[in-house]
């Protein structure tokens, strides 16, 4: 929507979406109508055949679930050719409520993983006694269309002396494809081992806790007197797919779980290190760790590697600039970064990140060097962070999730979910990205004008959203009721004809302000959207206002 | 010729003021006039008034007068009401009406309401979907009061305040949005004198609070929730002067009238930085060419207007009522688009 906290990062940035791209999906074969059950997505996972995406979107009010399928047509451009959505229960939420401004870099990221008959899976939150989505209640699986189930995990007695619910959220899964077990990191509760071996709807779970001390797995506790501090928290798990060992990143260093269930320490390096994530993948096989921990109030964070074929331990990554000089500051120094997934297509490997509060986010793409700054310069964090400025989105909003699935048998794809864009699809791995959201049906040559959305506050954007049957030269204007002009958004910029839509997001949007900068009152508002073949058309849009 | 000198000095003077308008705008980037609150105001009210430019501040007939300058409720003679109505391109519709009456030999008081819509505004939100229709609504009332201290001069003030309704919280069910804002009560000071049987000139001083530097600034709480930032209306101080010229020009009655307005946009009680004010200017010319019937013209910033009135008298019972029937055709230059559906109504009971 339009003026909650989490718009407000977008205008920031519209609420913090510096807006945004010509001709949005100038390919789309679902051009209008409802393509995404909303523009809010917030992850993005593989579906069940090759083309299909999963997108959960919540939107201000509802919150659902769309599978795509997508494909290329014949000028190699991303196409949707169907779309299904499917409400799902507003009583549960991928997202935690606050996963914005959440201090613990395990609370800030979806987890999404393939777990074969339960198709895709992701972390559920119910409803707190304050009506915020902060209670942990198991994970959702999103199956087929019609078949998105909501798994529950019991809570046991022992949870009871756990103050902060969040403290057992779900942060991470593996699946174990030759035992059809789904390993679920859940905090301070350990482990979830959920069997589906004998069948999804039949699932064996069971629940188990790595002791500090030994560490070794023990079951869970059942009592409800348990002292948790004898315990590692698990935040995140991944499994070797040519070992299946499983790797576990805890409170106090990373285990490697062996094939036999015995667990030993998988880095010396990181022994001591709170470490918060751990994925692996690529070729040559490689895992990446994510360390994030609070010292004196500042949130520290690292990105590290090791190639599973190498003897040598983990190693802080390297962030280089464009001529691939390695730089003595990265990215952690910046802000506080927190990984949301990491993506392995051949030896690169697509790092999702944001920073607390979600105004910066995007993925680094690194490669065998390092992180590569994708610009001139690298001295800051935007020269390693491709994201809206990159042109992997075409409005500054908050990129939560990025995945990979495979497009057609050649093709593999990415994907990146956007807090108020809809996705984003790239098909030649990162080099150019198409914006996939709902967009409704225009009249041509500015028959219809839609400022979308048509209420906002100052700071907030609301598009202009028209067509152009040929190229054209666009001028638009702001006027207020009395039809004085308080604000010239463009003037004779070239646009493309296109057969959806000719706006340019990065450009044409109002923030409520004036041309001095200053925000226009609480009133409604007229848009003229003027061509240079003698076609007019009118929006309108209404601001709340803003701070003087 | 003296009449047509006299005429001509006003345009004269009227194009200075619209050109230093156009000056401060190159020189300086100032903030929209647009973008503050007083639009309602600014877009006066009266079709008969509306025809010649919106000017009506320095003349004595002009309704409703608790909003034109309350001043001129000390020259009423009899109760008097107008009724207006218009319908302007893009669905806005609005409306003046009013109504006054002498009180006593010297003084008057009136009321008026004026009013301004969107009959149709599509709520959108961020996934292009249509909500629904929206119909919101800005108005002010007016509660003036004269004194007519000389035969010549008539002191007024009137209270203003603003109501408007954004129609748009039932669509957003999970924030408390409110819809509804009212204004606290702006002050507004006039002084009419009417020189002789030619000339007349008005100073009015409009939105003056009790508040911090007499600003008529209140905050707006747009979310009771507190999900939405509260905001804050500004209606400038506005200090308007106006003149009128009544004459004849080959035997027919013809008047001139103009009114120069200053915005001052900052929130000071008196600032002489021009940064900080913003000039406009209204001009009309209204000539009875057949009797009782007239033709208009004017120009209120850079809008023109035509107009046209006529009056007539029916009898009822032992009196005969006047009534006074008007149109106007209003052309917004600056968006191109022409208004052809402004319609008013007034008269006097005796």
């Amino acid at each position: 929507m339009f003026f909650t906290e989490r718009h407000l990062a977008l205008g920031c940035s519209s609420l913090r979406r510096g807006l945004w791209a010509v001709a949005l999906g100038c390919g789309m074969a679902l051009a209008a109508g409802e393509t995404l059950f909303s523009n809010w997505a917030v992850a993005v996972a593989p579906g069940p055949n090759p083309g299909n995406l999963w997108v959960f979107s919540r939107g201000e009010v509802n919150q659902g679930v769309s599978l795509l399928q997508l494909g290329l047509d014949g000028s190699g451009k991303i196409k949707v050719e169907k779309s299904d959505v499917e409400p799902v229960d507003n009583e549960f939420s991928v997202v935690q409520a606050n996963i914005y401004a959440d201090k613990l870099a395990e609370r800030r990221r979806i987890a999404v993983e393939t777990a074969g008959d339960l198709g895709a899976v992701l972390p559920m939150f119910g409803l707190d006694e304050s009506d915020h989505f902060l209670e942990p209640r198991g994970f959702f699986s999103l199956k087929r269309v019609g078949a998105v189930d909501l798994s529950p995990l019991d809570v046991p007695a022992s949870a009871e002396s756990i103050e902060k619910p969040m403290d057992y959220a779900v942060s991470g899964f593996a699946y174990q494809a030759s035992k059809k077990i789904l390993r679920i990191a859940r905090g301070r509760l350990g482990v979830v081992e959920y069997d589906i071996s004998k069948g999804a709807g039949n699932p064996k779970i069971s629940n188990k806790v790595l002791e500090k001390k030994s560490h070794q797995w023990v079951k869970l506790p059942t009592s409800s007197n348990v002292d948790f501090s004898k315990y590692l928290d698990v935040w995140g798990l991944a499994e070797n797919p040519a070992t299946e060992e499983v790797w576990v990143a805890s409170a106090q260093g990373l285990w490697l779980e062996s094939a036999d269930g015995t667990v030993a320490s998988a880095s010396k390096v990181l022994e001591s290190k709170r470490v918060t994530g751990v994925w692996i993948g690529g070729e040559p096989l490689q895992a990446i760790v994510e360390t994030s921990a609070m010292n004196k109030g500042n949130l520290e964070g690292g990105l590290w590697r090791k190639y599973l074929d190498s003897k040598e331990d983990f190693q802080r990554v390297a962030f280089l600039d464009s001529a691939g000089t390695v730089q003595k500051k990265d990215i952690y120094d910046n802000s506080d970064f927190t990984v949301t997934n990491v993506v392995f297509v051949g030896n690169k490997a697509f790092v999702g990140v944001w920073v607390a509060g979600g105004s910066v986010s995007g993925y680094l793409l690194l490669d065998s060097k390092g992180v590569r700054a994708h610009g001139k310069g690298g001295a800051s964090s935007d020269a390693w962070l491709n994201g809206f400025e990159t042109g992997v989105t075409d409005r500054d909003a908050i990129i939560t999730s990025i995945t990979k699935f495979p497009l057609d048998a050649k093709t593999m794809a990415l994907a990146v979910a956007t807090d108020g864009n809809g996705i984003s699809v790239s098909a030649d791995t990162g080099k150019t990205w198409t914006p996939i959201l709902n967009r409704a049906k225009l009249g041509g040559n500015l028959g219809t004008i839609r400022m979308v959305p048509s209420v906002i506050t100052a700071g907030g954007q609301s598009l202009v959203s028209y067509k152009v049957g040929k190229d054209s030269k666009i001028t638009i204007e702001v006027f207020s009721y009395d039809m004085r002009r308080v604000r010239k958004i463009v003037s004779s910029a070239p646009r493309y004809g296109d057969a959806f839509r000719s706006t340019d997001p990065k450009e044409d949007f109002w923030d409520g302000m004036d041309d001095a900068g200053r925000p226009c009152t609480m009133g409604i508002y007229y848009v003229r959207v003027k061509d240079n073949h003698g076609h007019v058309g009118w929006g309108k849009v209404m601001s709340l206002g803003g701070g003087r | 010729m003296k009449r047509l000198h006299a005429i001509l000095s006003l345009a004269a003077l009227l194009l200075s003021l619209l050109a230093s308008t156009a000056f401060a705008g190159v020189v300086e980037k100032k903030a929209s006039l647009g973008g503050f609150d007083g639009f309602v105001e600014r877009m006066g009210a009266g079709t008969r008034e509306l025809g010649r430019g919106n000017t009506g501040s320095a003349d004595t007939a002009s309704m409703p007068a608790a909003y034109w300058n309350p001043a001129i409720l000390g020259f009423r003679g009899n109760f008097g009401y107008t009724l207006n109505g218009e319908k302007r391109d893009l669905d806005r519709a609005g409306g003046a009406l009013g109504v006054e009456s002498p009180v006593g030999k010297r003084m008057g008081v009136g009321f008026a309401m004026l009013y301004r819509g969107d009959l149709d505004f599509e709520v959108i939100d961020d996934d292009d979907q249509t909500l629904g229709t929206a119909k919101p609504f800005f108005s002010m009332m007016y509660l003036g009061f004269s004194y007519r201290a000389t035969r010549r001069d008539a002191f007024g003030l009137s209270l203003s305040m603003s109501y408007d309704n954004m129609d748009v919280a039932d669509y957003y069910d999970n924030i408390d949005l409110n819809d509804g804002y009212t204004s606290p009560v702006s002050l507004n000071l006039g002084w009419l004198r009417q020189w002789n049987e030619k000339w007349s000139t008005s100073v009015v001083i409009r939105n003056l609070s009790f508040s911090k530097n007499l600003s008529s600034r209140w905050t707006k709480t747009v979310s009771g929730d507190n999900s939405v930032s509260s905001t804050e209306g500004v209606r400038p101080k506005v200090l308007q002067i106006g003149a009128g010229y009544r004459s004849k020009v080959m035997g027919k009655p013809v008047y001139a009238w103009m009114e120069a307005l200053d915005y001052q946009l900052a929130d000071t009680l008196l600032v002489f930085d021009t940064h900080w004010h913003l000039w406009t200017a209204r001009m009309g010319f209204e000539c009875e060419i057949i009797p009782d019937g007239t033709v208009r013209v004017g120009m209120d910033d850079v809008n023109y207007m035509v107009g046209l009135g006529y009056k007539f008298k029916i009898p009822i019972g032992k009196k005969k009522y006047l009534f006074d029937a008007n149109y106007a055709l209003t052309y917004e230059s600056e968006a191109g688009l022409w208004n052809p559906l402004s319609f008013g109504l007034r008269g006097y009971i005796p």
